[in-house]
């Protein structure tokens, strides 16, 4: 069987891994740090249920939908069920309702209407003046333990998963990629591990990894802010029923509540320092949801680069597109042997991976159907009890 | 909050190459607030692409960026360098664990001990009825413990007698004898086991240092009480 090597240790990755095991590839994943340190794990953990997309962006709102389905029974340990709610604080938001549930059902995302009463019931550190609410599937998830199911999966099935390897150069016969010279910064030694078919799955560095092979994938880094303050104020999600717009997500989490999120454009991922007026917008915009939000202890404030798909030339970064595409380097660029996955986001790991697969066994002339929405992960513990990192 | 000079001291390890162990010193300008992984991140990306620490989630939900910081264990993404209060700050991988490699060791040890399919929820604390919203079965939240080993590092028990269970397992343990109550002759029968709950010496470092108010001492006792009514 022919062997992958897949660039990025992230969510879809380790969905990758899983997907292409199950299919009978051999697989290598080479991670330059740790694993899920990039973006996944950084996630404000907000397991979607489409809702925040249906009104600008149905593709990406019956995805979520669909994805949160399938995690919910695929990795259950690392999801806290709880539903999510919709506020409208004012007129304005009460009028976009009707549209705003039209497009859920379109989308197939189940909603149920809730009066003010009802809403503060269940939440009572809403802001008592809300005007109404909607309820919605979302969830919270654990962004390390959600993906460690998918890596424990791909490691019992005999991938290689090895953290701390960096790709210093991509490896070219002609028009074809063959391989990678890897760092190992364990060792410090330089290996080349030959691979039939290379997936770039590097999220927002996949540019980088890209210009290796003298190509390049239209991907954008989309960093932003987020913000946990102690104390779980709330057991649902918490969303503002307003265009997808900054600071208007409170995800609850163990003891916590996290606040995201906002967002910039930069081009490179890794030099993004933390604006600081940041927390304090994203504070003052989540007291306006539950006004406890004001007074909470600050946790934790940090940072993380989207990988966002720009096809188009979007200029703004809410409206740029949370779609995925996987992009085959021979029919863009006429490069053999190389595939990017750039875009998508933490809830559609798994339907990433299936694209990027499905592409893996056209190219390589099989006919395996992706098995990944119906086959059990074992718990996450199991990656870390076979052993955390390469020995 | 103007830059000030901040100096560290990493323990590094390379098997092989950088063996035994030794400190490395970097100096970097960081704003005071800026946490221990803040500037691990700085110092990766300008000084030492190779500098290996584990981190993922940074706001201590993960638990995989423990260290030894200035001697005792804690998370580096909530432990900001002005609450330290020292000139040099020493950062040293988690004691009791096998280093791979600089700050990432392999937490596998403690992890081979729980049953991987032990809960990780436990009841919303004000799941009421009125609470629950239509559609969901019950209020569910993740357990407090990130399973970051900071209770394993800091147990003297742990270093002398490494075939303790030891204070992460043993918290996990008495959790899912509460959640799983047909479990519970079973698994108290583990932690009354010659490797269990008696080797504690109550030194309560586990419950100091623990990042997420697990308080590992308070299971132990717990379970101490209970294996005395199996006597």
């Amino acid at each position: 069987m022919e062997r992958i090597l897949i660039i990025g240790g992230g969510g879809t990755g380790a969905a990758l891994a899983h997907d292409l095991i199950l299919r009978g590839y051999g697989v290598t994943l080479v991670e330059k740090g740790s694993l899920l340190s990039g973006t996944t794990g950084r996630h404000h953990g907000l397991l979607h249920s489409g809702a925040r997309y249906a009104l600008h962006d149905l593709e990406t709102a019956r995805e979520c939908y669909a994805e949160n389905q399938i995690l919910r029974r695929l990795a259950p340990q690392a999801i806290e069920p709880n539903d999510g709610l919709f506020v409208a604080l004012n007129d304005q938001d009460l009028e976009l309702r009707e549209r705003f549930v039209e497009k859920c059902t379109l989308a197939g995302i189940p909603t149920r209407l809730l009066s003010s009463a009802q809403a503060l019931m269940l939440e009572p550190t809403l802001h008592p003046d809300l005007k109404g609410a909607v309820q919605v599937p979302d969830a919270s998830m654990d962004a390390w333990r959600l993906p460690l199911h998918f890596f424990a999966a791909a490691q019992a099935g005999g991938a290689r998963i090895l953290p701390f390897h960096q790709v210093q150069a991509l490896i070219l016969k002609g028009r074809q990629v063959t391989g990678a010279r890897v760092r190992d910064f364990r060792s410090r030694r330089a290996n080349t591990l030959a691979a039939d078919l290379v997936v770039n799955a590097a999220g927002p560095w996949a540019g980088q990894i890209a210009e290796l092979a003298g190509v390049k994938a239209p991907v954008r880094p989309g960093p932003g802010v987020m913000l946990a303050v102690s104390g779980r104020l709330t057991n649902m999600v918490i969303n503002r029923l307003q265009p997808a717009g900054q600071g208007d997500i409170l995800v609850p989490q163990r003891n916590l509540t996290v606040i995201g999120t906002t967002v910039w454009l930069a081009d490179d991922p890794d030099r993004v320092a933390l604006p600081g007026e940041h927390v304090q917008r994203l504070r003052t915009l989540g007291a306006r949801l539950v006004p406890a939000v004001a007074e909470a202890p600050l946790h934790a404030a940090w940072c993380a680069s989207r990988p966002l798909f720009s096809s188009d030339g979007q200029r703004d970064p809410l409206r740029i597109s949370r779609g995925f595409a996987c992009i085959d380097h021979q029919r863009r660029d006429g490069l053999e042997g190389f595939v990017s996955v750039v875009g998508g986001k933490a809830t559609t790991l798994r339907a990433m991976a299936q694209e990027a697969a499905d592409m893996i066994c056209a190219k390589t002339g099989r006919a395996f159907a992706c098995r990944t929405a119906e086959t059990p992960l074992p718990p996450y513990r199991e990656f870390l009890q076979a052993h955390g990192m390469p020995r | 909050m103007a830059d000030t000079k901040i100096i560290f001291r990493i323990m590094r390890y390379k098997p092989g190459v950088i063996d035994p162990p030794r400190f490395q010193e970097f100096e970097i300008a960081g704003r005071p607030d800026m946490t221990v992984l803040e500037a691990l991140d700085e110092i990766r990306l300008t000084r030492d692409a190779g500098l290996m620490y584990r981190h993922c989630c940074h706001h201590a939900s993960c638990g995989t960026c423990a260290c030894m910081i200035n001697g005792a264990p804690a998370l580096a993404c909530t432990t900001r360098i002005a609450d330290l209060k020292t000139e040099v700050i020493h950062l040293e991988p988690l004691e009791n664990h096998p280093c791979l490699g600089d700050l990432a060791v392999d937490v596998g040890g403690f992890f081979q001990e729980i049953d991987a399919r032990w809960t990780y929820h436990r009841p919303c604390g004000d799941a009421s009825a009125q609470r629950t919203p239509q559609g969901v079965d019950q209020l569910l939240r993740f357990e407090n413990c990130i399973e970051c080993g900071c209770c394993v590092a800091a147990c003297p028990v742990v270093s002398s007698t490494p075939r303790f269970l030891g204070p992460a397992v043993l918290a996990a343990l008495n959790n899912e004898r509460r959640h799983r109550p047909t479990s519970q002759p079973l698994l108290l029968e583990i932690a009354a086991g010659p490797h269990g709950a008696d080797q504690c010496r109550r030194h309560l470092a586990c419950s100091r240092v623990c990042p997420a108010a697990v308080y590992p001492a308070r299971h132990i006792a717990d379970l101490q009480r209970d294996i005395k009514k199996l006597k």
